[in-house]
């Protein structure tokens, strides 16, 4: 106990030292959080994405579907398969899917498309299509509109410019791609909103018609009311041949989906592909989505299902991003591991310094009667006070940031969101919450101080008192 | 004198046409008189029915095929309801596909010749007859075999350099009294069987002894098959050039 009122009384004899080298362990920690917490954040923003705009997180499937994604490979929609999944504990709703390929057409333009046929009803319950319909769009007309209202200011006019043909599913991200602040929002926001408003038809089961993604209906210059033609292989190589009219443009979050999505309802899809009453997948809705909970009901699930069905989870289903998230992981690793090199260094520089700066005064000590073991550990109590007052205020600070950025995500304005745009993500920054990636920084971050240790540790054994004196 | 001397020179012409009949005709001469026998010298116009044999499922197209020489040919599917109105036109080295539920009128480029027609083992190239047995292969006779009871003259046609056929060589069991193809093997460019065509049911359309019946086995898939039977042939029926066109291919029923 007197061994730790020394230590901590020795800390403040030398204020500024104690504090250069705490604020070093402080930045290490603070940085390697909050870089951490936007790395997890945002792998697991965009597997949500992915998830509940396309996969979610259990499919059951026919078992070569996935192997090879022909409408051969479908099982029929039984009553009595659904009844038995929506008994699971965890299963909030089936959502059936006739998913397939073909090539879509409009006069001279042509592009492979991902058929989609679905219950526009039962979709809420994951993918909620019905959310992505793009409700504003800025059109070079709705620009021009914009730039003869003498009530809107310049920069908003610009950045119209800069966002032209985009579409929006809401209205706050419109007025955050015009730079728009939240106070000027509701005199600015309905003039705009009325100029740029777009109009979407629905789906329904039973009736021909499309919804196309924003990007595939760009390429394939399609608009509302105008007619898209599919052509592709049914069932037991059939031909399937159609053309419908688009009742409405989706903006799905993932450019890689966006630009070749279209969805039909689920019978008149299986119409197309002439295999009706078939599925090629059948989505669940989860009320617990944790890992844990997730692979507990694949495994209930698997049970139930017939032998010629399979049950997949969301991972292998997404095996592209995931490994793409694993190298990205990977990476931030590395840039880690460099930060905390430069910063171990700079403990090292501290303590190396402090060591020789105090030579004297540790010469003086065990020539007084001081034990080298007791003055040792005086000397260990020293640096890890000083790591424990950099790791906790460096952990706290982190935290009062992630706490307030997992409720309030940055999300980009203006300019710099069409780089993100154009890079084809979503100029959106997600923070995770306080997690168990916590104590591993925090391990590394202590082992670290106490490598740095040892150099005065052998110091102090190997310490010849006359020679300390006289420093 | 003069009419004496060109009897003379016709017996001498029949005569050396018949000796060539009766005796060994070139591998050529075999092949074409086969190929002319089945497709018709001028024109022929077929109604068929092909099924499709896979090792979980089979289905069955019928159709109706329209061809004059080799450079024009036109097929129309007649059932199932489907794909009824389809048609699929050969002019010269340009096909085309008329699909009435979309209105379209596609272009197939050569690059899809060798893909399946309508899902079958039949190639694009096989029902649009683009390239020719008697013209793209130098034939040698290999042997006579019996086959289904009936000696054939099995004759080997490898491919020449610059044809653009889809096969290395094909080996062709043809029946020596009435030029019926048998039996046909295919291979690829590496000496690979790729499919076996056997004729069946031997019948007599419109004059003529034809197999009614061919099967195509490709070599590789397993339980795989495609069968088609000939239900009427007609020969030599006066087709104007005119019918082959984009069109037609929309009217024709």
């Amino acid at each position: 106990m007197n061994n730790l009122k020394l230590a901590w009384r020795n800390l403040w004899r030398n204020r500024r030292r104690t504090l250069i080298t705490s604020a070093s362990i402080f930045f290490a920690v603070f940085f390697a959080l909050v870089m951490r917490s936007i790395q997890l954040g945002s792998y697991d923003h965009m597997y949500k994405n992915a998830i509940e705009s396309y996969t979610g997180y259990i499919q059951v499937q026919h078992k070569d579907f996935w192997d090879e994604k022909i409408v051969d490979n479908t099982f029929a929609y039984d009553q009595q398969l659904e009844k038995q999944l929506l008994a699971d504990e965890n299963v909030e709703a089936t959502i059936p899917r006739f998913e397939s390929f073909a090539l879509a057409s409009n006069g001279p333009q042509t592009k492979g498309v991902l058929v989609m046929g679905v219950d526009p009803a039962k979709e809420v319950h994951l993918s909620n299509v019905t959310d992505k319909l793009v409700k504003y769009r800025l059109t070079p007309k709705v620009i021009e509109k914009i730039q003869q209202d003498p009530n809107l200011p310049e920069k908003v006019k610009e950045l119209a410019v800069l966002f032209e043909n985009s579409a929006y599913t809401n209205s706050s991200r419109l007025q955050l791609d015009l730079g728009i602040d939240d106070k000027k929002a509701s005199e600015l926001m309905p003039a705009i909103e009325t100029h740029a408003v777009y109009k979407n038809g629905s789906i329904h089961l039973g009736e021909p018609g499309v919804w196309v993604g924003d990007k595939l209906s760009q390429y394939l210059q399609l608009g509302i009311g105008d007619t898209i033609v599919l052509i592709s292989q049914g069932y037991h190589a059939t031909t399937a041949a159609g053309k419908y009219e688009i009742k409405g443009i989706v903006k799905i979050p993932l450019p890689d989906i966006d630009n070749k999505i279209v969805y039909l309802p689920l019978d008149v899809c299986q119409g197309l592909f002439n295999a009706e009453g078939k599925l090629t997948s059948l989505a669940l809705a989860m009320k617990e989505n944790q890992d844990k909970a997730i692979a507990q009901t694949v495994q209930r699930i698997s049970a139930v299902v017939s032998e010629n069905q399979k049950v997949m989870e969301w991972q292998e289903m997404n095996e592209v991003m995931v490994s793409q998230m694993e190298a990205d992981d990977k990476g931030g690793q590395i840039m880690l591991g460099i930060l905390y090199l430069v910063i171990a260094f700079g403990v090292f520089g501290t303590v190396l310094m402090l060591t020789a700066e105090r030579k004297r005064e540790f010469g003086v000590l065990v020539a007084i009667g001081m034990q080298k073991k007791k003055l040792a550990s005086i000397m260990t109590m020293e640096m890890l006070l000083i790591s424990l007052i950099g790791i906790i205020a460096g952990a706290l600070v982190a935290s009062i940031l992630i706490l307030y950025g997992v409720e309030h995500p940055i999300i980009f304005k203006g300019e710099t969101a069409k780089i993100f745009e154009d890079y084809g993500m979503e100029p959106k920054m997600v923070f995770w919450n306080i997690d168990t990636y916590y104590i591993s920084q925090m391990v590394i971050v202590a082992f670290m101080v106490l490598l740095s240790i040892i150099y005065p540790m052998r110091k102090i054994f190997g310490m010849k008192v006359v020679n300390a004196l006289r420093a | 004198m003069k009419t004496v001397k060109s009897i003379l020179t016709i017996c001498l012409c029949l005569g050396s046409a018949l000796l060539v009949y009766g005796q060994d005709l070139s591998p050529k001469d075999i092949i074409r008189k086969a190929d002319e026998k089945f497709n018709g010298e001028k024109t022929g116009i077929a109604t068929m029915a092909m099924t499709i044999v896979r090792p979980t499922w089979e289905r069955t197209i019928e159709f109706k095929n329209w061809t004059s020489g080799r450079e024009y040919a036109l097929t129309l599917i007649t059932s199932p309801a489907k794909d009824k109105g389809q048609s699929f036109l050969k002019r010269h080295q340009e096909m085309w596909n008329w699909n009435p539920t979309i209105s379209r009128l596609i272009k197939l480029p050569p690059s899809m010749m060798s893909q399946g027609w309508m899902g079958s083992d039949y190639t694009n190239d096989d029902i649009l007859k683009e390239s020719s047995v008697v013209n793209d292969y130098d034939h040698k006779i290999v042997g006579e075999e019996e086959y289904d009871g009936r000696t054939c003259y099995k004759i080997k046609m490898v491919a020449k350099e610059d044809a653009a056929v889809i096969w290395g060589h094909q080996v062709r069991w043809i029946d020596k009294k009435d030029f019926l193809f048998l039996k046909s093997e295919l291979y690829d460019e590496d000496g690979f069987l790729v499919r076996t065509e056997l004729g069946s049911e031997i019948k007599t359309m419109d004059g003529r002894l034809i197999p009614s019946r061919i099967e195509l086995i490709p070599a590789e898939e397993e339980g795989q098959m495609t069968i088609i039977e000939i239900k009427e042939m007609k020969f030599n029926e006066p087709i104007k050039d005119g019918f082959f066109s984009q069109q037609n291919m929309k009217r024709v029923r």
